[in-house]
């Protein structure tokens, strides 16, 4: 057996380990926290100002070509 | 203008903004990368409002919002075709951009792993297990049967969980808490 593979075998041995720790938690749980701890942190940065003055720029562009129709 | 239609204009914007958020960081999930992504948004946000007539009031904004965002991510992809894949290249080089976000060494693995899964499973598992959408929102948005969004979210996280185990950083561990005292314990 190369090192590599023993290698490999410890990793293997750690993870079940891991999982089979008392408290420790399930491997899906675990994935499904970081998937929304990773898209929350993105969430929580807020709404980034270009964002907000094209809004503006949409609005008031709809208003102007309203005002224009109405004439 | 009459009134009513002012007081509906105000309240697709209030949706829209109230979307925005959870739209960026499916962007972001999408895309892997911030530039990108607002880009993206920028683009769904025009359309969007371009085609505000078609959308339902009363509907789900947001589902509606996704499906335009997927739908131009799509598109601009095969456009540009598939940009070459350097999951850790690229990585780092957002990794340099926004390193306010990453701050967390197991989130960065997490987004690694994010990375190389198939765009298909990847989505799926984002709309399903972290913007909040039911089975059959996602399969609506993403244009396909709901088992078949079901089983691309169970091979993601078979996925995820291969390529977190295989990295062998304590992924399934417990906290960095206990993982720091475990390692003093242990005198390394």
């Amino acid at each position: 057996m190369s090192d590599d593979d023993n290698r490999k075998k410890d990793e293997m041995t750690t993870i079940q380990h891991q999982e089979l720790r008392p408290g420790a938690m399930p491997p899906n749980a675990s994935i499904s926290r970081k998937l929304r701890e990773f898209y929350n942190a993105v969430q929580e940065e807020g709404i980034p100002d270009r964002f907000l003055e094209l809004l503006e720029r949409l609005e008031q562009a709809e208003k102007n070509a309203k005002s224009v129709n109405a004439k | 203008m009459n009134r009513e239609e002012e007081i509906d204009d105000r309240g697709f914007k209030r949706d829209l903004l109230a979307s925005l958020p959870n739209l960026r960081a499916f962007a972001v999930s999408l895309t892997g990368r911030h530039d990108k992504a607002d880009d993206l948004v920028q683009d769904t946000i025009m359309k969007a409002w371009a085609n505000q007539s078609s959308f339902t009031a009363g509907t789900n904004m947001r589902a509606w919002l996704f499906t335009i965002l997927r739908n131009e991510f799509y598109s601009q992809m095969r456009k540009r075709g598939r940009e070459v894949q350097d999951s850790d290249g690229l990585f780092s080089e957002r990794f340099s951009v926004h390193p306010e976000q990453y701050g967390r060494l197991d989130l960065q693995d997490f987004r690694k792993a994010l990375d190389k899964l198939p765009d298909d499973q990847r989505e799926a598992i984002i709309l399903v297990g972290a913007a909040g959408f039911a089975y059959e929102e996602a399969a609506a948005i993403c244009g396909c049967a709901v088992g078949t969004i079901k089983s691309r979210v169970s091979r993601a996280r078979t996925r995820l969980q291969e390529l977190l185990g295989v990295s062998g950083e304590g992924d399934y561990g417990p906290d960095p808490g206990d993982a720091a005292i475990t390692a003093r314990a242990f005198g390394s």
